[in-house]
């Protein structure tokens, strides 16, 4: 599986395979080394090298232009005439999430959390498993060392439920989000030619349009390592079917927010628990902006971290009232009620995922704001196939995740007794993906993290 | 410090933190048993026992903690 890996890899970009390797040897390198420290102080000194040696590529590649533009523009601006050459770089594929895993197992050693593995094609292994290794789900040491360490057996049952999570991660990124991406790319490409209401539908469509890529790629990444025998941690929950914020991010990009939970918000806390709950406020609003600064380098990230960060500090502050305010009136199990959680809680992520992109600047995004409150009404743009394969691809999926989030197990396709019922919607599935799905050869929107 | 005093000191933190007056504290207690046991009171709680028994936790102690014995465990080890 290693060698699969490294070759699966080297054919993406052969030279980026070296940096992944040079990650592997520091992560392997160090662990042992933190194993082995027999002072509180020695073992600290070491944590941090390895934090700032694994973080380097990561940093250089992502924030090196930022720097040299952003930095050196004001420099520049100031009188101080200092600039180094622009240098064109295309991020190796998977940095972020093969280095993110391995800042996780490092911490983990730290902690004792983990012992530090002696085999070092176990941990090879870990940090380039091909599946998850270019867009996660970010896995953990804890999770995958026991796996790869055992025999890894045929499994009928493990290789059928794996091609099945692949069958429907393709339907969802090359039915659903590769069609509706083509709307939004046309509107968001062109804002002065499109009126207020299309500008609307096409904010609206956006977090359908990242479920579809994200959830879709996490689906595929997860299905193909079930088919070798592994169980990959999810990633995605039926995000639309939260009612807040907090339970949002608790269904969304799961790996994500569990790893920025225990390597960043967890450390953060504790470290301003004196502050009390305002401690956790801060904690909170920091970790969320470092996420949308991972995101990408610009301002627009930043906002958009900082709105995920209120919104949640908010709903953790007014929680005892809310709660106590539901319970008064008896609302928690009110479907109208429930109802109206979710519609605000994906207004608040569709608008706020405006910020979250390459494409918009804050003031190009509150422009797109004021125009779809000031716009004279007109009909959208129509774009009459994209439209009706998006909402027969969506309707699909809503209606499947609404049955296995309100009703679970009463309708079984996939895995109905009878041998008939599963082929045929197998075919059915397949023959959606080619009727409805583009394929021109979009990438995965992760792909560039 | 024996068990048994950490734990009377304890219960007057956990209702204090968690509004229960009522609160009766086990060794297999643990955020799954009560509802207002989220990340947030989580930290308070921290907090608050340090106050209480004038110790500082390190993170590492953090994450061990699965439940109130674990936590007792941890106490009786800072004396």
């Amino acid at each position: 599986m290693l060698i699969a890996s490294y070759y699966f890899y080297i054919n993406i970009k052969p030279v980026y395979a070296l940096l992944l390797a040079g990650v592997t040897i520091t992560t392997y390198l160090f662990t042992n080394l933190i194993a082995k420290a027999t002072s509180d102080r020695g073992k600290r000194l070491l944590l941090i090298a390895a934090i700032v040696l694994i973080l380097l590529p990561l940093f250089f590649f992502k924030y090196f232009n930022f720097v040299n533009e952003g930095i050196f523009g004001l420099l520049n601006y100031a009188g101080l005439h200092l600039s180094l050459p622009h240098i064109s770089l295309l991020l190796p594929v998977g940095i972020s999430f093969y280095t993110f895993m391995a800042l996780g197992y490092i911490i983990d050693v730290y902690n004792e959390e983990i012992e530090a593995e002696k085999n070092f094609g176990i941990v090879a292994l870990f940090l380039s498993f091909f599946p998850v290794v270019m867009s996660g789900p970010i896995e953990r040491a804890s999770n995958m060392f026991h796996q790869f360490k055992g025999k890894l057996r045929f499994s009928y049952e493990m290789v059928v439920s794996g091609l099945q999570l692949m069958l429907w991660g393709y339907f969802m990124k090359l039915a659903l989000a590769d069609r509706i991406s083509i709307y939004i790319d046309a509107v968001f490409k062109n804002t002065d030619q499109h009126v207020g209401s299309s500008l609307l539908l096409a904010t609206l469509m956006q977090p359908i349009r990242v479920y579809g890529d994200l959830g879709g790629y996490s689906l595929i990444a997860i299905g193909c390592a079930k088919v070798m025998g592994v169980n990959v941690i999810p990633n995605f929950n039926r995000p639309f079917f939260a009612t807040t914020m907090s339970e949002f991010w608790r269904r969304w990009h799961i790996s994500l927010i569990k790893w920025l939970t225990d390597y960043v918000y967890t450390p953060l806390s504790f470290g301003f628990r004196k502050y009390g709950v305002w401690g956790i406020v801060i904690a909170l609003n920091l970790t969320f902006i470092i996420s949308g600064a991972w995101h990408g380098a610009a301002l627009n990230f930043l906002v958009w971290g900082g709105i995920q960060g209120v919104a949640l500090s908010f709903e953790m502050l007014t929680r005892k009232r809310k709660d106590a305010f539901e319970d008064r009136f008896r609302l928690k199990k009110r479907w109208w009620y429930i109802m109206l959680g979710c519609v605000f809680t994906y207004l608040l992520f569709a608008f706020s995922l405006s910020f979250g992109g390459d494409a918009a600047t804050v003031a190009e995004v509150l422009q797109i704001f004021k125009r779809i409150v000031t716009d004279s009404f007109h009909l959208p743009y129509k774009d009459g196939d994209t439209m009706l394969y998006g909402f027969i691809a969506f309707s699909i999926l809503f209606i499947k995740d609404f049955m296995e989030e309100y009703y679970p197990g009463r309708i079984l396709l996939f895995n109905h007794k009878n041998n008939t019922v599963r082929w045929l919607a197998y075919y059915c599935v397949i023959f959606l993906i080619f009727y409805l799905g583009v394929f021109s050869g979009e990438q995965f929107v992760y792909f560039q993290f | 410090m024996e068990k048994e005093e950490i734990v009377n000191r304890l219960t007057p933190v956990f209702r204090k933190v968690f509004s229960d007056n009522s609160l009766v504290i086990t060794d297999e207690l643990s955020a799954l048993d009560v509802e207002n046991w989220d990340s947030l009171s989580h930290m308070l709680l921290i907090s608050e026992v340090e106050n209480e028994f004038s110790i500082k936790f390190k993170l590492k102690d953090l994450n061990k903690m699965a439940n109130v014995g674990d936590m007792v465990a941890i106490i009786s080890s800072k004396f």
